[in-house]
């Protein structure tokens, strides 16, 4: 058996040693789920904030004070603005009062009603309006003014109908918008951070189960280091191989019954988002950079980890390690958001945020040769620190000074 | 097993300690040195142990043993020196045909017994099938048989131990490396792996190990060193080593007065029970017995006692720390 595939062999033993004993276990199941969980606490959260926003929504108004034949056309007026906005976006109801004696203190009062929120009120002649309106509410205000606009504009035309009749028509882009390669960057730059966020840092406590049950003597004596680290490093990508299998089967088949029913119009948003590179070399390209990230960071992680004498100091560990993960998160963000600039350059260039920047780049760039090289680099990267945690380990773990330049290989 | 073999060195070794071994040599160090910051740890050892034989590492607590061991497994680097393992002088290059049995033991508590042992089999180049089916019949054969589904953490500490030496020799190694491996087991499991031990030797391994209980070494060695201090203060045969202290001779007169000790020599000590303990005279006993009974004292009981291993090692070890105290 030659070193390198006894060096394979090596590996390969301590990652499905690793592998096993993580997925065989009942916690397995848990971390599994987890995403559930957190989609179950997120589901909870957001319909508990949706109540809210949806009471507070029912109970704000503005006002606009009008009487007669005006309130008629302020209404209608109101309708035709309205389309104008998206449903998130649409001002507050409008309720049309006749005007009293004193409309400046009936506005007043209308603002301090309790029970119900009013934003802003309107009064006075169409041409001159005053309008009253809360702190926080300016474009409360602009919208009774421009809705003034708009009803004095139709009391001139004599009629509050629209004055011209558009016809519109859909048509599908036959490619991928410029805005739409934007999304799809930073979308995979978020998928990246995420799954490497979740996934990369279960490796930082592995060499910590060796080091407490003494195993790493007899690992130690058995097998290089490099090799019972790059099996580490393998064993717990097999395990997040695993889940990522698990929930992109999940989400796969969702989404595949979700575009069913998905509105028209989400359809013909989401068909504009999607990577410069095409779908399935970007999809290839996405897998690689995962294993990247994954590696690299898990690497770094792992080195890290194995410097930790108890649970504490790797207890300690995990803020600098959540604060380094999201450092390279933004300056990948940034490559994505402007891929020509020299921020992109040096995220694709940096070792750690490579795979992030990289990626984005192929939903912004349709050039593949980048790539391979980009690949190589960084797994280049990945054997480097691997190297240097596997030395760092022997130094202060193992005590132990770098293996000598052998002069000769045996005794004559 | 499936490697080949690289061809071990015939070498003659230890001519400055005066020996002359025509050996092959399993495993050879010359001047080991480990520094732990300004403490010399080791301190210019020297090793050859000849292939097939049992050779035991003897010290004190804290002489350098288990550094020098894991110095020539290649755990760790020596700072200076120069040291040989079946051949190569790349020790981690031969690992496959090596066996271990470190100071510290550890096991996956979660693991099988059987997949312990085929996972330790695995590291060194065992395929899992062989490993998990050697496992059983090692454990069978141990007495273990019983607990080969047993989870290491349900196993008492001896049996774990007994489980960690199948690991280390399942693949069969031509080297056996035990740090210690006599401590924490009860007298029974003692037993159990002295058995194993020679059984090792029988099959043609080598096996190197180190302790600090001279009754394990006087019953497995054929060869020893004893390290004190990091340095190498003997080297030899089980016989070599009791040859460096005089036999003693236990004397009983058929009566005692005050006259006697006039004829006995001057280290001779009453015993108490009427009898006396001293060391045999170079000319020999038979001398100072016809003088003893032209005395008229007779012999009621003689015994000549060779020296034991505690006996050298407490004296080797004692002149070291007087050695350390003057230096001091």
């Amino acid at each position: 058996m030659n070193g390198f595939s006894r060096l394979v062999r090596q590996t390969m033993t301590i990652a499905r040693r690793d592998f096993v004993a993580t997925v065989f276990t009942p916690t397995f199941l848990l971390f599994l789920l987890a995403p559930l969980l957190m989609l179950g606490f997120g589901t909870i959260g957001g319909l508990g904030a949706a109540t809210m926003a949806k009471s507070s929504d029912s109970k704000s108004r503005i006002v606009f004070i009008a009487s007669g034949e005006q309130a008629r056309t302020v209404v209608a007026m109101d309708k035709q603005l309205r389309r104008m906005f998206s449903l998130a976006s649409q001002p507050a109801d409008l309720i049309v009062e006749a005007p009293s004696a004193n409309p400046r203190a009936q506005a007043k009062a209308l603002i301090d009603r309790k029970g119900i929120d009013t934003y802003a009120v309107l009064y006075g002649p169409l041409e001159r309006p005053q309008i009253l309106h809360v702190d926080n509410a300016p474009r409360s205000a602009e919208y009774l003014a421009e809705l003034a606009s708009q009803v004095l504009r139709a009391e001139r035309a004599g009629t509050d109908a629209p004055l011209s009749e558009a016809t519109k028509t859909v048509v599908s882009r036959t490619t991928t918008s410029e805005s739409g390669q934007g999304q799809a960057a930073f979308f995979t730059v978020f998928a990246l951070f995420i799954v490497s966020l979740m996934l990369a840092g279960q490796v930082v406590g592995t060499m910590a189960e060796e080091r407490s049950n003494k195993v790493i003597e007899i690992l130690a004596a058995a097998v290089p280091l490099e090799s019972v680290f790059f099996g580490k490093l393998l064993g717990m990508f097999g395990v997040a191989l695993l889940f990522l299998l698990f929930w992109g089967t999940v989400v796969v088949n969702l989404g595949a019954n979700a575009a069913s029913v998905m509105p028209p119009r989400l359809a013909a948003g989401l068909s504009e988002i999607g990577p410069a590179v095409g779908l399935v070399p970007y999809g290839m390209l996405f897998l690689a950079y995962f294993v990247m990230a994954y590696m690299l960071l898990g690497a770094v992680f792992l080195g890290l980890g194995a410097q930790a004498a108890t649970q504490r100091e790797l207890q300690m560990m995990s803020l600098p390690i959540t604060i380094f993960q999201v450092a390279m998160f933004g300056f990948a963000a940034g490559a994505a958001a402007s891929p020509d600039s020299w921020v992109a350059t040096a995220a694709e260039l940096f070792p750690f945020s490579s795979p992030f920047a990289m990626a984005a780049r192929a939903a912004n760039s349709p050039e593949l040769w980048r790539h391979f090289a980009a690949l190589a680099w960084q797994a280049m990267w990945v054997i480097i620190t691997v190297t240097i945690a596997a030395r760092l380990f022997r130094r202060g773990v193992l005590q132990s000074g770098s293996p000598k330049i052998r002069r000769k290989k045996a005794v004559t | 097993m499936a490697c080949a073999h690289a061809s071990p060195p015939a070498t003659t070794v230890s001519q400055a300690r005066g020996f002359q071994l025509h050996h092959e040599l399993a495993v050879t160090a010359q001047g080991l040195v480990k520094r732990f910051g300004d403490r010399r740890v080791v301190d210019g050892v020297d090793i050859a142990v000849p292939k097939g034989m049992i050779y035991g590492v003897l010290g004190p607590n804290g002489a350098g043993k288990t550094t020098t061991l894991r110095m020539l497994l290649g755990i760790i680097e020596p700072d200076e020196g120069e040291r040989t393992m079946l051949g190569s002088e790349r020790p981690r290059e031969m690992s496959d045909r090596v066996g271990y049995l470190p100071e510290e033991r550890g096991l996956y508590p979660s693991m099988k017994a059987t997949h312990a042992i085929a996972f330790m089999g695995a590291l060194r180049g065992l395929d899992w099938k062989t490993g998990r089916k050697r496992a059983v019949e090692l454990m069978e054969a141990a007495g273990l048989g019983h607990a080969t589904d047993q989870k290491i953490r349900k196993l008492s500490k001896g049996m774990a131990q007994l489980v960690q030496l199948l690991g280390s020799v399942v693949h069969q190694p031509d080297l056996l490396v035990l740090d210690e491996p006599f401590s924490g087991l009860d007298p029974v499991n003692q037993e159990r792996l002295e058995k194993l031990i020679l059984a090792e030797r029988d099959r043609g391994a080598t096996i190197l190990f180190s302790t600090h209980v001279m009754a394990h070494a006087e019953r497995l060695c054929d060869r020893l060193t004893i390290i004190a201090g990091g340095k190498v203060r003997f080297e030899g045969s089980m016989a070599d080593a009791r040859g460096t202290l005089p036999h003693k001779a236990h004397y009983v007169p058929h009566h005692n007065d005050a006259g006697i000790a006039a004829l006995l020599p001057v280290d001779a000590v009453e015993d108490g029970d009427g009898g006396w303990r001293f060391t045999m005279p170079d000319e020999g006993i038979e001398a100072l017995l016809v003088r003893l009974i032209n005395a008229g004292y007779g012999i009621s009981g003689l015994s000549i006692e060779r020296p034991s291993l505690h006996d050298v090692f407490v004296r080797i070890v004692g002149a070291q720390a007087l050695e350390e105290a003057a230096a001091a």
